[in-house]
């Protein structure tokens, strides 16, 4: 009898619930079609599913709902009525986040700014432009470059990924190196809290404004935590006239350890040092990006850039340099045909883990690199000894690692294996003098890593910036800080 | 659930040079020889600097920017973690020693000019850079048209990332335009050309040294910020009220040096009065190290609260 007993009980508390929560949503959308008169509403499970997860993949959470505004006015429109809906409230540009941040953790609505997408004011006298936060970073690079400008961070993502999402998550890439993040290059945000009100951090001359303090910093990086963004002024650089790439290989970690250490500190400054390990060459090699690189080595794309004759004096002693290190096989070009090969080999690299693999999680730990062969190591020793395939493919000039582990979700066991061996590297980042994340953001996918980062009083000053702003944590609640729950 | 059990005690920096970062923790009363000591053996230097003999927090308390700006960006960029001494007496870490990170809420940047109002720091980590080993200034004279048009083209080509520093200076002798170049011996040559095919365009005196150490210009008395295309103008109509103003012209950012002597608060008030107004409507601002700092807007007074009952709360267990 217990059981069947239990079944019924069972059966009948879901009808209740399910009933009370179509009741809810169907409120819900039409408060949401009245704070969205212009813009789209999507309630029905097919609009939703993709919705769900973002770059992370394995992690699923579907929202109540999601909002497409129609512009920067409805936003604010929305973000107006939002306090009073009582459900979370999640910022999402392309949802190309690595570390599972725009996503509904707690439920609620995602407000998607792909409608956001104006190129406002382009200033090349000025060295800014003003920019939506829904504009993709490729077409923002397109319409600079006529103009001999361009703005300089550069995640793999670029064709799709917002700088919307770019800003709320300090976005970096590949030529991070010399050029720097998204938080060196925002001179103003214009922010909407909560409660509707439109607030302009900075602007094109990048201070304070008329702030006593310097609020965008906050802002910068946040990660959708503490209020929606909808524009941008952005600092920009003249473009390098020429540009050289270079592709040495070496045959273990040590010799490549400190071929980049000489690197880093080689006076013709390169723009990017990336790293590919063995596993990761070989999964180049055996796409249609392959570029016949040697099989077993650890490869080193290195690209210097500035005025033609300046930069082309510097083509061989970075040659030597490489090949100092200990590569018998060093080449390079200044032919945008073979240079975009070995980036596109470089850049599609998430693509190709997703080929072999049906899930994988990226980390995105910075150390400091001396610890650079040490702590890959420990990747390997770690992943191998789990049985879990590790693939390394990140951005050595910045000692920001990017492991890849792959795993399938549907087998028991294996999340559990990546999750201890994450917990492990974290430990040992930390350790070394690292950091949790370089530019993907915690999200929820680190946010259970903070305590090692920070103490009792860092954190305490950590968690009053989202109490100053957003106190309910309705805005992206779970992410950051896994105790920002929303209590409605 | 935490995976991790709240930490007990702040892991706070203590000193180190890492020579293969490039980055190294060091007293905020440390100064420029004391940087340089520590520094030169590994062929490594701190270019952020404006006066030989001052601490670095003082420095970095006067402006926002220095004139290697230019290259390798403000103070913020270059300042990578404090330890941070919070009003109840209690020290903690804010910031990293690796060059890059987006863990948490960005305090360093929050707190790096924010004078003591929230405490003051004890220790800085600052990024380094290699040092090339040879230094050159070359100086620019003639009409104001021909200096602006100078900076456009020092600016506007693939060339303006590789000068340390392009500074439209007025003084009493006249306006000039500053340049530094950082660089190994052998890509001199290559510099000084280019220096003087501008030159000859714009048909400008051009002179060049060849300093022991780059220009140390000393705390400005006031600091403006405004655009890159408005920051040489703004300093010639300011000129006949100060004694000096050095433009950090990719920056934005106007250092202007008044005349010591009676009234030198008033003088600055009513300059900083002056120009409010303009920058503030362009997401500008102004700061003196010798006035108080503004008073909050009403609408951040309510987030200022919440940050002090934080930082009051730090004391408390």
């Amino acid at each position: 009898m217990g059981p069947w007993r239990s079944f019924v009980l069972k059966a009948s508390s879901i009808d209740i619930s399910t009933h009370k929560h179509s009741l809810v949503k169907s409120s819900l959308e039409s408060q949401l079609k009245t704070l969205l008169p212009r813009g789209r509403v999507f309630t029905s499970a097919a609009q939703l599913a993709g919705y769900g997860a973002d770059g992370l993949g394995y992690k699923n959470h579907i929202p109540d709902a999601v909002v497409i505004p129609a512009d920067a006015e409805e936003l604010v429109g929305f973000m107006k009525g939002a306090k009073a809906l009582h459900v979370p409230v999640i910022l999402r540009g392309a949802g190309t986040s690595l570390s599972g941040g725009p996503v509904a953790a707690q439920g609620g609505v995602i407000v998607h700014t792909s409608a956001l997408k104006r190129i406002r004011e382009m200033n090349v006298k000025g060295f800014w432009c003003e920019v939506e936060c829904g504009v993709a970073l490729n077409d923002l690079d397109a319409a600079l470059k006529p103009h001999g400008v361009f703005y300089p961070p550069d995640p793999s993502s670029g064709p799709v990924c917002t700088l919307g999402g770019n800003v709320a998550s300090n976005a970096g890439g590949a030529h991070c190196f010399r050029y720097g993040v998204t938080s060196n290059y925002v001179l103003g945000v214009e922010a909407v809290t909560l409660d509707g009100t439109v607030h302009r951090f900075g602007g094109p001359a990048g201070g304070r404004g008329p702030w006593r303090e310097d609020w965008k910093r906050f802002m910068i990086g946040s990660e959708g935590t503490l209020a929606a963004f909808t524009r941008f002024w952005l600092r920009l650089l003249p473009l390098p006239e020429k540009v050289w790439t270079f592709r040495a290989t070496y045959p273990d970690l040590k010799t490549t350890e400190a071929a980049i250490h000489a690197l880093v500190a080689h006076t013709s400054y390169p723009a990017a040092i990336e790293m590919l390990d063995p596993r990761g060459v070989a999964m180049v090699e055996s796409s249609q990006m392959a570029c016949g690189l040697p099989e077993g080595s650890f490869m080193l794309l290195v690209e210097i850039d500035g005025p033609e004759p300046l930069v082309n004096a510097r083509v061989e002693p970075v040659a030597e340099l490489l090949r100092r290190a200990g590569s018998k096989d060093v080449m390079f070009s200044d032919e945008d045909e073979l240079r975009k090969k070995l980036w596109k080999a470089r850049k599609a690299a998430g693509g190709l883990l997703g080929q072999l693999s049906p899930a994988y999680v990226v980390q995105d730990a910075v150390i400091p690199k001396r610890a650079l062969a040490e702590v890959l190591q420990l990747v390997y020793d770690e992943a191998d000894a789990a049985g879990i395939p590790a693939v390394n493919v990140f951005h050595a000039g910045d000692g920001n690692l990017h492991p890849n582990f792959l795993f399938d979700s549907r087998v028991p066991g294996d999340l559990d294996k990546v999750e201890l061996i994450s917990k492990r590297l974290m430990q040992r980042v930390i350790e070394v003098g690292g950091t949790l994340s370089g530019e993907h953001g915690i999200g929820n996918d680190k946010s259970s890593y903070m305590p090692l980062v920070f103490g009792p009083d860092s954190m305490r000053l950590q968690l009053a910036v989202p109490a100053s702003f957003n106190p309910a944590h309705q805005m992206n609640p779970l992410k950051v800080f896994d105790n920002r729950r929303f209590a409605a | 659930m935490n995976v991790f059990p709240p930490m007990l005690n702040e892991r706070l920096f203590v000193p180190f040079l890492d020579e293969v970062d490039g980055t190294l923790c060091l007293p905020a009363s440390a100064t420029a020889a004391e940087i340089a000591a520590q520094t030169t053996l590994y062929q490594l230097r701190f270019p952020l600097l404006l006066d030989e003999s001052l601490p670095l927090r003082d420095q970095i308390t006067a402006t926002t920017h220095a004139s290697a700006s230019c290259r390798f960006g403000p103070f913020c960029d270059n300042i990578l973690g404090m330890n941070w001494r919070l009003p109840s007496g209690r020290i903690a870490r804010i910031g990293e020693r690796v060059v890059k990170t987006t863990t948490g809420y960005d305090w360093l940047r929050f707190l790096l000019h924010s004078g003591s109002r929230f405490g003051e720091p004890t220790d800085y980590v600052v990024r380094l850079r290699p040092d090339c080993g040879f230094t050159v200034v070359a100086l620019f004279e003639g009409t104001y048209t021909a200096l602006e048009n100078g900076v456009s083209q020092l600016l506007h080509s693939g060339w303006m990332h590789w000068w340390d520093a392009v500074d439209f200076i007025t003084d009493a002798t006249g306006s000039k335009v500053r340049v530094v170049v950082h660089c190994v011996p052998s890509e001199a040559a290559i510099f000084v050309r280019q220096l003087e095919r501008i030159a000859s365009s714009i048909h400008a005196h051009f002179t060049l040294h060849q300093p022991t150490s780059p220009p140390f210009d000393g705390l400005p008395d006031l600091v403006l910020k405004t655009t890159v295309d408005r920051v040489q103008s703004l300093a010639s109509e300011l000129s006949r009220e100060v004694e000096r103003s050095i433009a950090f012209c990719y920056c934005g950012v106007l250092h202007l040096y008044l005349k010591p002597g009676v009234n030198l608060t008033e003088r600055i008030h009513a300059l900083a009065q002056k120009v409010a107004p303009e920058l503030h409507d362009i997401g500008g601002d102004w700061y003196s190290r010798w006035l108080p700092a503004m008073p909050p807007t009403i609408t951040e007074s309510p987030w200022l609260q919440t940050l002090e009952q934080a930082i009051h709360d730090t004391c408390t267990p």
